[in-house]
């Protein structure tokens, strides 16, 4: 698995940031990287984000919490998570024997939490990078989710932001009208890097028993089902904003993460298809380069943002 | 480090149709498990190769064994969803990605002598794989091995008797009375519990929640050690999804949701919440 002399894969997230290749873990299917590690070599990803953490532990939602759905499935796991102390305790030191950058997932449910969390992560030695969940719901204004409201995402970004060195991600949530603007609002606020899609707010209902399949009634949509979803959402953020974006939603391949990176993805997050397959990762890793080698590509910056749109033939 | 664990292929030897919507499926896996499976443990498996059903689907073991080397496994299940339904489809020969032996299975205690199976329904597949490894021990004399299960009609005799070998005695309840106990398990074996020595006797459950919840609650108020093996809606199976979560009681007395998959699916009464 070592890269030919030609072939590299390296790419930047912004914030300095520089990842040997372009395909992480996405938030929440890879638990804090201890449960997959023995099914491939961490060291081979281009960063392993971890499971969401809050400030304090989180006991999460009542079951059932998972439903299948077409090509996908929807969770209502409710954010459960050891605390950030127990984090850095527990889980870090596993992480940090592995030669690979550590992404740290946050949230809170308030401006000041968020900061509190990223005060408290950037003193530590082995996390690379925060990636800030905004699909939480603001307690103090009413449950209103950061991530829909344009000023309170930009809210949270610039306190994580004054709270820590480390570069910043904001991870954006898809349920919303115009995704644009949450992305150039969140720009402006100082985030290093975007990274897109959360999951898309669902239901699915037992008609047996006249029951949703989720103790909490709605849950997030995740897998292939949500891909093209996605895609379009990366391609509308690419046409926002000049940070570097990573892609998220549905990515089980190197075609699926392909098309994320000619659209403007300068790397992706492969979420539930590590449930289907855990080695999922290194296969989209080995895919794009006998891609490269196929196309004669030399430099994976090359493939980002190609995209060819042909206006020209339409008018 | 390389990694130590993967899915691997299983090829369907055989399967068949034990009672109408019943199906007991054989299975060989290559290259064998990284540990063998011990009874209560579960396997994920998912149709190799195809889109559908998405997810991979758990099933504990009933039974395993390792002729020539080779990992061989028996899973029963009843069609009861989409998943099922297409398992239930596929022949022999037919290939499948599996993963496992995955979860906690089941604690043999030495200084417990009377071991009490107790099934409710489809309940009983990883009895029968407790009831086969407790075998040598039975015959060894050591102690005693009864099965306590409860059907909704005479028509699952065919399956509760293949424990008949293995156990000390049967004992079995029937809904509507149409065979032995009329009523629950539960109700049948509150009604044999003057028999045992609560110090030395251990009730192993599986079956249905309400089943699960009741007799734990027996176990409790009789002092009777036990445990249950829960079944929940999994994703991943190896503890990353976070989607079997069930309530157990912690030793402080609080309430958490661990997670079916890694913690469980055995649980000890004192845990199990329901």
């Amino acid at each position: 698995m070592t890269d030919g002399p030609m072939t590299n894969l390296s790419v930047s997230i912004g914030g300095g940031l520089t990842l040997k290749n372009p395909v992480m873990t996405a938030s929440g299917t890879f638990g804090y990287g201890d449960i997959y590690a023995s099914y491939l070599d961490l060291s081979l990803l281009g960063a392993v984000v971890v499971k969401g953490l809050s400030l304090k532990p989180r006991m999460g939602n009542p079951p059932p919490r998972i439903m299948e759905t077409p090509s996908g499935m929807l969770n209502a796991v409710g954010l459960q998570n050891i605390g950030v102390e127990a984090f850095i305790e527990e889980k870090l030191p596993f992480l940090r024997s592995f030669q690979v950058p550590v992404i740290v997932n946050i949230f809170g449910e308030s401006v000041e939490e968020y900061g509190e969390v990223a005060g408290i992560l950037d003193r530590i030695e082995g996390i690379h990078a925060l990636e800030v969940n905004i699909s939480c719901p603001n307690i103090k204004r009413g449950g209103i989710t950061f991530g829909t409201d344009p000023s309170a995402a930009a809210e949270v970004t610039r306190r994580v932001k004054e709270a820590t060195r480390l570069p910043v991600i904001v991870k954006l949530t898809p349920n919303v009208t115009d995704i644009g603007a949450i992305a150039r609002r969140v720009e402006e606020a100082g985030a290093d890097a975007i990274s897109l899609i959360n999951t898309l707010r669902g239901m699915s209902v037992d008609v047996e028993k006249y029951v949703p399949h989720l103790a909490v009634v709605t849950g997030g949509l995740s897998g292939p089902a949500i891909r093209p979803v996605a895609l379009r959402m990366v391609w509308e953020v690419r046409q926002a904003v000049s940070l570097p974006i990573i892609g998220i939603g549905g990515i089980a391949n190197a075609r699926d993460a392909l098309e994320f990176l000619i659209v403007g993805a300068s790397a992706v997050q492969v979420g539930t298809a590590n449930f289907i397959n855990p080695r999922a990762t290194l296969e989209v890793l080995e895919g794009l380069r006998s891609f490269m080698e196929r196309k004669g590509i030399v430099d994976i910056g090359e493939i980002i943002g190609s995209l060819r749109i042909r206006l020209e033939e339409e008018r | 480090m390389a990694g130590t664990r993967q899915v691997m292929t299983a090829v369907i030897l055989r399967q068949q149709e034990v009672l109408p919507g019943h199906f007991l499926m054989t299975l060989s896996c290559t290259p064998g498990m990284a540990t063998p499976p011990s009874p209560g443990q579960f396997v994920m498996i998912r149709r190799m190769g195809e889109e559908h059903p998405f997810l991979f689907r758990p099933f504990s073991i009933y039974f395993s064994s390792f002729p020539r080397g080779e990992d061989r496994l028996d899973l029963f299940y009843r069609v009861a969803g989409r998943g099922t339904e297409i398992f239930s489809r596929m022949a022999k020969g037919e290939k499948l990605a599996i993963i496992g032996p995955l979860g906690r299975g089941f604690t043999v205690f030495p200084e417990k002598k009377t071991l009490l199976l107790a099934g409710g329904g489809m309940g009983i597949a990883p009895l029968y794989c407790l009831a086969a490894a407790l075998r040598d021990r039975l015959e060894k004399g050591g102690g005693s091995v009864t099965a306590y299960f409860g059907c909704r009609n005479a028509d699952f005799l065919p399956v509760l008797k293949k424990f008949a070998p293995l156990c000390s005695s049967l004992r079995i309840s029937t809904d509507d009375g149409s065979y032995g106990f009329k009523g629950t398990v539960v109700e049948l074996i509150r009604s044999d519990l003057h028999q045992y020595d609560p110090a030395g006797t251990v009730i192993y459950g599986c079956g249905p929640r309400p089943m699960l919840k009741s007799l734990s609650a027996l176990g409790r108020k009789y002092g009777m050690a036990g445990q249950v093996s829960v079944e929940e809606r999994m994703a991943c199976g190896v503890g990353a999804c976070l989607g079997c979560a069930v309530p157990v009681k912690t030793a402080d007395g609080d309430t958490a949701y661990v997670r079916v998959c890694r913690e469980g699916p055995v649980f000890d009464f004192d845990a199990f919440q329901g």
